[in-house]
């Protein structure tokens, strides 16, 4: 207990210097103002700010990407209120009453709850992931190459078993991610692979510019093939803060969106995402008049916006313990921690603890910060909606471009950019979720290492694997969760719950 | 995660999946490129793995996803092949290349305003005059944040 105190008061010396706040707040709101726009999701967001961060120390870039994620989130919420348009799929669900909430002439008190609501879930996520932090990194110190090696794979699968769409789909965009991951020099013996004699390649491809072409710029070309027709609410926005009666309806509804969101979000793959709709769900079961849902209930922002946040948060711990990117937003993080030369994992809670512990008391403060510019500046994102898309999209076009040529200074690195905009542009096309590609790329590098590493050890024998009873463990959890998303009645329910 | 692309309301349907077979395709396609790649380097043993281990053995199994999922296209009713927005695709990835070829050659003054008026026709609904006082006000902005402000060593003015 005294330790978690110490910790946590470090983490807060950190994050409360003036620097540090002022990245944090920056990151909040650039991460609004991009999430506003709708149609760019956070991972679009946080690929295309990437750059902007890569100037900064460590410790400050990851604070202010922190902002960004979750300013990005919030962003979306506002537009889905306002407009009708979730930004993503967490969102979906504060469409349902959030807008209709926005039409009754109460945007005002729906924003405001659903900021409120953030900030309680993200207030309890922080203690959560402070809590659960130092004990999981002991854990996994003890890991060895093998188990380490069956750790990703299980990350991998869960990736793929809570991810949208077709499983083989899914599972062969981990491949390519994989394969994509193996482009440059080899790490062990020097030779150069699959770079196709281009020089730029040895280095491997870019994260940046892979993140930002297929979810930035692919979204973009994707968005401007359906003509716009936005429903900005007209009218009031009305008061922001919510009455007494309202914010007693909507605490309990907070409370259990919270611990739903916090539960599903450590989960590995999407399990932030269910969050918001396990909520909405169970609300929706336990309200007397389920009838009032989807006509602009308050408990129907309140529970799903907690999950969504609560989720989004606690998503950090197996990033920051375990080193393992559950999501493709902590798979952009990791991207961010590599750039700056920390390798995420174990090791970075004892060699860094004031990054570790810094971040940590950071996510507390930037939902702090996002409650009090989000309040005051509603009027501003309303205006901002009411921008088109025709006008808008030019523009994040130049700042992507400027933001990539910055990074190395290289005309070549823009290119690349183009082609795998190119790529993303034909995986939505074909079908493919880009996520699990980014997954696999990121986890790429690190796999083939342990992999090669468990090999050495076990003299090329396979059964190291399944032998070590860890590793053994890790990889039955994986098998059995992949058998049973293939289960003909569970993969029903499993569309349902991603198309309802 | 990403905003919802499938549209999920009205998705097309087909006698056959030609978009899964086009996406495992695609795939095959991808997996003989990395084959073709991978196929000078040495494949090592078990014990102590080359260099082309992985990537043979990903591409190996990338192009039986590919068959795979091609098969299932083929052999089952679902999603139709979706158009594909060539005015999008020319004019976006168009303006991002023309940035990479001309910021060094001529400056931000000029890359920042031209980028941004070959992206604006890939929109029909596009109104010139508006997007090219944007594009100037914009290239200023970025050239007082990101060079004056940030200091990023990005070209300015070239020719003069």
């Amino acid at each position: 207990m005294e330790q978690f105190v110490d910790n946590l008061a470090l983490g807060f010396s950190t994050a409360l210097s003036l620097k540090n706040i002022g990245l944090c707040f920056l990151g909040c709101l650039v991460g609004t103002l991009i999430g506003v726009l709708p149609g760019v999701g956070p991972i679009a967001t946080i690929a295309m700010l990437l750059p902007v961060t890569f100037g900064i120390d460590p410790t400050g870039a990851l604070i202010m990407l922190a902002g960004i994620y979750y300013g990005a989130q919030y962003g979306g919420s506002t537009t889905a209120i306002l407009v009708n348009i979730p930004g993503e799929a967490t969102s979906v669900v504060t469409t349902l009453d959030g807008h209709q909430m926005a039409r009754q002439g109460r945007a005002g008190v729906a924003l405001g709850i659903a900021a409120i609501g953030s900030f309680i879930a993200g207030s309890i996520a922080t203690l959560v992931i402070a809590a659960l932090g130092a004990p999981l990194t002991k854990l996994a110190l003890l890991f060895g190459p093998a188990e380490y090696f069956s750790l990703m794979v299980m990350g991998l699968v869960f990736a793929v078993v809570l991810a949208r769409g077709s499983l083989p789909k899914a599972i062969a965009m981990i491949v390519v991610g994989l394969l994509l991951s193996t482009v440059g020099t080899d790490l062990e013996t020097g030779q150069e692979r699959l770079t196709f004699g281009i020089a730029e390649l040895s280095d491997g491809v870019d994260f940046a510019v892979l993140a930002m072409g297929i979810f930035g710029f692919a979204e973009i070309i994707r968005n401007l093939e359906n003509p716009e027709t936005r429903d900005v609410v007209r009218g009031k926005i009305g008061r922001l803060l919510p009455s007494k009666e309202d914010f007693k309806q909507a605490l309990p509804p907070i409370l259990r969106g919270t611990g739903l969101g916090a539960v599903l979000g450590i989960l590995p793959g999407n399990g932030a995402v269910l969050g918001p709709f396990a909520s909405y769900t169970l609300e929706k079961k336990i309200a007397k008049e389920p009838s009032r849902f989807g006509r602009g209930a308050i408990e129907g922002i309140a529970g799903p916006e907690a999950a969504n946040n609560a989720g989004a948060q606690t998503a950090f711990i197996p990033l920051l313990t375990l080193g393992i990117p559950p999501n493709a937003v902590m798979a952009l993080m990791v991207g961010a921690m590599t750039i700056h030369g920390i390798i995420p994992g174990p090791q970075v809670v004892t060699k860094n603890p004031q990054l570790f512990w810094g971040m940590i008391a950071s996510m507390w403060v930037g939902n702090l910060m996002l409650l009090i510019i989000n309040l005051p500046l509603v009027g501003l994102w309303v205006r901002l909606l009411k921008v088109p898309y025709s006008l808008l999209y030019p523009a994040i076009l130049l700042f992507c471009c400027i933001g990539i040529y910055s990074i190395n200074n290289s005309t070549s690195d823009v290119i690349f950019t183009a082609f795998f905009g190119l790529v993303g542009y034909a995986l939505l096309k074909f079908g493919y979720e880009p996520a699990p590609l980014l997954l696999g790329f990121v986890l790429g590098k690190l796999m083939e290492e342990k992999l090669r590493q468990a090999l050495i050890l076990s003299r090329g024998s396979f059964a190291t694997f399944v032998e070590r009873p860890v590793s053994g463990g890790l990889l039955l959890v994986a098998a059995i969760m992949l058998v049973i998303a293939l289960l003909p009645a569970i993969r029903k329910g499993r569309d349902e719950v991603f198309t309802e | 995660m990403a905003p919802d692309q499938t549209g999920d309301q009205s998705v097309p349907h087909a006698a056959r999946g030609t978009q899964d077979i086009a996406a495992g395709l695609f795939l095959i396609a991808v997996a003989l490129i990395a084959f073709w790649q991978a196929k000078g380097l040495p494949l090592g043993t078990l014990r102590s793995m080359g260099a082309g281990m992985l990537p043979t053995a990903l591409a190996v199994l990338l192009g039986a996803f590919g068959i795979a999922i091609a098969l299932i296209g083929a052999l089952r009713p679902g999603v139709a092949f979706e158009r594909w927005s060539f005015r999008g695709l020319l004019f976006v990835l168009g303006s991002i290349i023309t940035f990479a070829l001309t910021v060094r050659l001529f400056g931000l003054v000029v890359a920042g305003p031209l980028t941004m008026l070959i992206a604006g026709a890939a929109d029909p609904q596009t109104n010139w005059k508006h997007t090219l006082i944007f594009s100037v006000v914009l290239t200023a902005f970025c050239i007082l944040l990101f060079k004056v402000a940030l200091r990023l060593p990005i070209p300015v003015i070239t020719f003069l």
